[in-house]
């Protein structure tokens, strides 16, 4: 239904809710007739809205039940009278809420999976949540680019990948490492492999995560065609938003691939870069 | 963030681990080609999951551009943090 019925679009609502441009206000328009507000506030607008083409509102649910979207979507369908009308052409775009991947640089897939140490549940949406792997996007420079082809790992880089990347985001938005909890990191290439290992702990101990890297590069012509690379190591801790990590130390592995632009969510800005691209990129 | 609390990210964008005979990271031996290979395709989310099936678009625009020209509604799943892009 959902395929066919609709046109479906998946936004990090922290982003439309703030953009000051033209689709900033058509999602705000759609947010605001709803139960939950435009966002003004400063509150959370995430939730499951459908709308008419012109913007109006017509159902919203912030429900997870299959059930419960399906009565929403049925509901919406049943009351959606469709009218002719034009489409909204983006007279101002708020660059700071629509970063672009860097020019000459790479984007790179970035997943996670815990690899053991949950407790057996029969909850329904626990069993979800302890098998789920994570996705998120790694940006590199050109600059970056040209030195990974030359077989060096700047520092830079060596820093953001483990301070947003090599994190547990499998439940949920991760706390991304300070700078000072970074112990230990160490990364190179050696001929076509890339290793490394990483120690990544709080002031407090409460989380941390000490892995090894190990991963495959290919160069053609100056241009870095593969970057594999994973880390695999014991994770402890979680965050606010992570709740219900298993107990003590945990295996944690993360798969890095070079994105080739055919999955829409290689479009995706970093997590790490919400707000901040700058920074991302150049602390 | 509360994405999880309410939302449809565990029912359509999250999915079972493949990762049965892996080792745990304390009793692992160190990294090499085999191990390498294996979590990389197993960390790796299937091509054939249901989620990912649908045409999702990822700007609002672009989607009410579609709408417009179509007829059909729009659905807006809208998360603090993606949905396409965390977990």
């Amino acid at each position: 239904m959902l395929k066919e019925k609709f046109v479906p679009v998946a936004i990090d609502q922290a982003y439309q809710r703030r953009q000051k441009d033209t689709e900033g206000d058509f999602y705000r328009k759609i947010a605001g007739a709803s139960p939950r507000g435009d966002g003004s506030g400063g509150g959370t607008t995430q939730g499951l809205y459908v709308a008419a083409p012109d913007g109006s509102y017509l159902g919203f649910s912030n429900h997870r039940s299959p059930e419960r979207i399906r009565r929403l979507l049925l509901d919406c369908l049943s009351r959606y009278q469709p009218a002719q009308t034009q489409s909204i052409r983006a007279e101002k775009t708020d660059a700071r809420y629509n970063p672009q991947p860097p020019k000459g640089g790479l984007v790179v897939r970035v997943q996670a999976k815990i690899l053991d140490g949950y407790q057996p549940t029969d909850d329904r949406w626990k069993k979800i949540f302890q098998s789920a792997i994570s996705r998120d996007n790694l940006w590199i420079s050109g600059e970056e680019h040209r030195s990974l082809a030359r077989g060096q790992v700047p520092d830079i880089l060596q820093r953001r990948i483990a301070r947003f990347h090599l994190v547990d985001n499998t439940r949920g938005e991760p706390p991304m490492w300070k700078m000072a909890e970074i112990r230990k990191l160490e990364m190179r290439i050696e001929g076509k492999s890339l290793r490394g290992s990483v120690h990544l702990e709080t002031s407090d101990s409460s989380r941390g995560y000490v892995a090894e890297l190990f991963g495959k590069l290919q160069v053609k012509e100056g241009q870095v065609t593969r970057l594999d690379l994973v880390a695999r190591g014991d994770f402890w801790g979680e965050g606010r938003y992570t709740r219900n990590a298993p107990s003590g130390k945990f295996p944690l592995a993360i798969s890095f691939r070079l994105a080739d632009g055919k999955d829409v969510a290689d479009r995706i800005p970093p997590q790490g870069s919400r707000g901040w691209v700058r920074g991302y990129l150049t602390e | 963030m509360s994405r999880f609390h309410g939302g449809l990210a565990a029912t359509l964008f999250v999915f079972s681990g493949l990762l049965e005979g892996t080792l745990p990271a304390q009793n692992a031996s160190p990294l090499n080609d085999e191990e390498f290979g294996k979590i990389l395709s197993e960390v790796n989310t299937p091509l054939d999951k249901p989620w990912r099936q649908v045409p999702w678009k990822i700007s609002l625009l672009e989607a009410q551009n579609q709408a417009a020209r179509t007829g059909k509604p729009i659905f807006i799943w809208a998360m603090d943090g993606h949905p396409l892009g965390c977990t």
